[in-house]
């Protein structure tokens, strides 16, 4: 077999504007996963027993269940309660929803690295607890989940793929749209597989480098 | 809203059939993947680098790149280089690949959580390096490797979801014909992911009770400290 690689070439800026839609979804979802992980790591420390418990409940789902149906479920189950949307905001809460469950551990890994001396001395300033989280807490826990973040964010570029699922447009749909034209699918899944890599691997080196700095801040 | 349990129940035999595939691909996939993450994660940390970069780039490779994408390559390229590929071969060999390589790094993390000295302390007593890892090395490990492989077997399971894209006729592709034939009902929903998640959990519960046999077991707190001085 011979691969020809003209029609990739070709399809190269259609496959751009895909993974631009993949890059701001998956930052989309870092972001909103971030929110939904500091709601999660404070609702487990609440007073109200029913918030705590639907946070267990919601924590164990998402971890025991594949994100594929999660998708399928925020796209198909949410309209037949009578929200309508879009496909890029379904996507993009299926993915936010899963990621806070992890990042969430995250956040409660590093909570646990910052030393109980500093909340005391804060308290004996007489700082309130809420202050307290703005200017001690997580400033320095921003900073130590900033590592394992970028990782998540990897993951994120990953696991977008399978919103072509429900039909958003990214970069995986767009090699499928680009396979429908050429009908030259293998060389359009080694490129696709290709950019994956590239923006993958470049965020694993930037990983290596955050942890390194992140380990001379602990000091 | 109705939420009535016949549906559930009219649709088990599908559910049923499903569930057992799935059991089977992550079973025969999860078995294969760890025979094969031994070698690789022997070669990673070979001291050749014949042995060292083509186990490196693979883990690479897999790592940095969607499941999806690799389900895809697997069952489109092989075929066009004359190799034929039916969606069950693609499926199981997909899930293989892609398990043996995260199954590799936990061991490889483990293998190097041995200290040393002891595999140095064999081979200077004349043990072959193979005898020395089946006497010093492996039985040393397997606290430290449980753990991670039993997350990751898990992982497994939830990837293994992705295979009814390329109509591997296991349990998500079971919900999405019962979505097709109940109109969405909300029931397939929560069945899907309740047998999910009793699949799932069934896992984690075995593997921690395995856990418990290992002559290493140590505590969780044992552990994140012992692992944390691995990493530096």
């Amino acid at each position: 077999m011979t691969l020809e690689w003209k029609y990739v070439t070709q399809a190269l800026p259609f496959l751009w504007e895909g993974t631009l839609v993949t890059v701001a979804a998956s930052v989309l979802a870092l972001v909103l996963g971030l929110l939904v992980g500091i709601f999660v790591v404070l609702g487990r420390r609440s007073r109200f027993k029913v918030l705590r418990g639907l946070i267990i409940a919601y924590m164990s789902v998402v971890r025991g269940t594949p994100l594929f149906i999660q998708i399928l479920i925020v796209y198909y189950a949410l309209p037949a309660l009578g929200l309508d949307i879009p496909r890029f905001e379904a996507g993009v809460i299926a993915l936010s929803l899963n990621s806070g469950a992890y990042i969430s551990e995250m956040i409660r890994g590093g909570l646990m690295a910052i030393p109980k001396g500093q909340l005391d001395a804060a308290k004996a300033c007489g700082m309130r607890s809420s202050l307290i989280w703005r200017r001690i807490t997580l400033p320095q826990v921003l900073v130590l989940i900033l590592p394992p973040l970028t990782m998540e964010f990897t993951g994120l570029l990953k696991s977008s793929a399978l919103l072509s699922v429900i039909g958003l447009v990214e970069l995986t749909r767009r090699a499928q749209q680009v396979i429908g034209e050429t009908l030259r699918s293998p060389e359009v899944w080694l490129t696709t597989a290709a950019l994956y890599f590239v923006m993958c691997f470049a965020l694993g080196a930037v990983t290596r480098r955050l942890e390194k700095s992140a380990a001379a801040y602990r000091l | 809203m109705d939420f009535s349990l016949s549906i559930i129940v009219e649709a088990w035999p599908t559910f049923e059939a499903g569930l057992i595939t799935t059991v089977i691909f992550c079973s025969v996939a999860g078995v294969l993947g760890l025979v094969l993450a031994v070698p690789i994660a022997l070669a990673q940390l070979s001291r050749s680098w014949s042995w060292r970069v083509p186990a490196q780039v693979l883990v690479e490779i897999v790592r940095d790149t969607p499941f999806l994408v690799q389900v895809f390559v697997i069952y489109f390229v092989f075929p066009a280089t004359g190799v034929p590929m039916s969606s069950t071969v693609a499926g199981i060999l997909a899930l293989t690949i892609h398990g043996a390589v995260y199954f590799s790094e936990s061991i490889r993390g483990a293998i190097l959580s041995v200290p040393r000295g002891q595999v140095d302390a064999a081979r200077a007593a004349g043990m072959s390096y193979p005898l020395t890892l089946r006497r010093i090395v492996f039985p040393q490990m397997m606290g430290y490797v449980l753990p991670p492989i039993g997350n990751q077997i898990v992982g497994l399971i939830k990837d293994s979801a992705v295979l009814s894209i390329i109509s591997v006729p296991e349990l998500s592709m079971a919900f999405q014909n019962v979505l097709g034939t109940t109109f969405a009902a909300p029931e397939a929903f929560v069945a899907v992911a309740v047998l999910y998640w009793l699949l799932t959990s069934a896992v984690t519960l075995a593997m921690s009770r395995l856990e418990r046999l290992t002559p290493t077991h140590r505590s969780t707190e044992e552990m994140t400290s012992l692992l944390a001085k691995v990493d530096r």
